[in-house]
């Protein structure tokens, strides 16, 4: 029970910050996908079963707010949870380049599969423009808030486990 | 006891479940969105509060720090500052003829009836879209406020954008830079329509793409440009931004320009609201 409580209310001051305090008032800027970096650690840390679920409800909060329809970034969060959750049994507590190397292929996936489904269907093709302009800053932002974000994850879920 | 069974389910199948929640969820809001109002509605009715109150923070803390480094710049700029007011008050008789001058020929261009009055109302952003990819924010203005779908925003001297969903109270905005934003617009003086195209491509190096100028059209480098008499979704006359590159296209019939836009994407705050709707011709 105090797991489910702590998750829910990561989940929601990472998406408050996501949705704020980065990018402030910048409409051509760069928003670092906290969200990501929360389903991957969870993902990596506990399995598939909790990265998913907590992919599914990061999603569910940005669809309800952002997205006309529900569904695709649900979807999206929760398969890239569950794919990060194959990854726990390579999971070693003082490992840093693991969340790294997954936080990055999440980007490129996460941020393909945007513009596949808004972008190239509509027929924007340049996928290289796109890819320089948004996708790798974007990688890098996250990247580089993962090393901290994830540390802070790594403490909360050892805090959890211990009093469990 | 709930937990215990759930812990027994396989990953797999809970995955499926999963993926049938969305695609049913994906349906039914696609078809029948209203009877799934209620979720977004709860879900911002506890989550735009916080926004609006991380956004004060933020501003609040970034306008502290502001001070605080401004204070010895300000002492020293106070000083110069001092010097040049004696300076600038000699100035101002000369400058005053001028105005009048300007404004005489003003009158002429008939640059007053860029903005006709019209009924505004003003809003804060609290909140802007959570991915990289599309330009849209939230403003604490909805439905009660008298703001419609539709409705044109304003940013500093020209046009922001246009609201595209309202909610009782808060509603979202796409702006002109976004990659599916499309608006009839006119240069001035040439009055050659055009269509200003919003582009993530472009818009990095800080311009709006023009498309579809016709070639016979006089049109120079510092020209206006502004929405059309002819749009159905925007008020005439509202400045979107200057002609600052002009190409020819391929078919040697129109003409393609970049413009520089009226309103800074990158410090967007407050913005107006124009109220009124535009008359359009009603449809049978």
């Amino acid at each position: 029970m105090k797991r489910f409580i702590t998750l829910a209310v990561l989940i929601f001051i990472n998406f408050i910050l996501q949705s704020t305090l980065f990018g402030f008032h910048d409409m051509n800027h760069i928003t670092p996908n906290l969200l990501l970096i929360l389903t991957m650690s969870f993902g990596l840390m506990r399995g598939r079963k909790e990265g998913m679920l907590v992919g599914f409800f990061c999603g569910f909060l940005v669809d309800a707010i952002f997205s006309p329809v529900l569904g695709p970034f649900m979807f999206l969060y929760m398969i890239l949870g569950y794919m990060n959750g194959v990854f726990h049994k390579n999971y070693v507590v003082e490992d840093v380049m693991l969340p790294l190397v997954v936080i990055i292929l999440d980007e490129l996936l996460f941020n393909t599969a945007i513009y596949i489904v808004s972008f190239l269907l509509r027929n924007h093709l340049n996928y290289g423009d796109y890819f320089m302009d948004i996708i790798l800053p974007e990688t890098v932002y996250t990247t580089l808030l993962t090393v901290v974000i994830y540390k802070v994850n790594v403490f909360i879920n050892r805090k959890l486990k211990e009093e469990a | 006891m709930k937990l215990d069974r759930k812990k027994d389910i396989s990953p797999k199948y809970l995955l499926l479940t999963f993926t049938i929640i969305c695609i049913v969820l994906l349906l039914l809001s696609y078809f029948a969105g209203d009877n799934l109002a209620f979720i977004r509605k709860y879900t911002a009715k506890i989550v735009t509060p916080f926004q609006k109150g991380v956004n004060e923070i933020g501003l609040w803390t970034d306008s502290k720090l502001e001070n605080i480094k401004k204070i010895e710049e300000l002492n020293e700029e106070n000083r110069a500052l001092k010097e040049q007011l004696e300076q600038s008050r000699r100035e101002a008789t000369v400058y005053q003829n001028r105005l009048l001058e300007l404004e005489k020929l003003q009158k002429l261009y008939k640059l007053d009836e860029i903005y006709p009055e019209l009924n505004m109302t003003a809003a804060h952003v609290f909140s802007k879209t959570s991915s990289s990819w599309f330009s849209e924010f939230y403003i604490d203005k909805g439905r009660k406020d008298g703001v419609f779908e539709g409705a044109n925003v304003l940013c500093g001297e020209g046009l922001c954008g246009i609201i595209t969903k309202c909610y009782d109270d808060y509603s979202r905005v796409r702006t002109l830079i976004d990659d599916s934003s499309n608006v009839s617009a006119k240069c001035i003086p040439s009055s050659a329509l055009c269509t200003v195209e919003g582009s993530l491509a472009v818009y990095k190096d800080g311009f709006l793409r023009v498309t579809g100028i016709d070639r016979a059209a006089k049109v120079s480098i510092g020209d206006k440009v502004v929405t059309s008499d002819i749009s159905d979704r925007y008020h005439p006359g509202l400045l979107i931004g200057y002609i600052t590159e002009v190409s020819n296209d391929t078919n040697n019939l129109t003409v393609t320009a970049h413009i520089t836009p009226a309103c800074d994407y990158n410090n967007i705050t407050d913005v107006l609201i124009i109220t009124e709707k535009k008359a359009t011709v009603l449809e049978d």
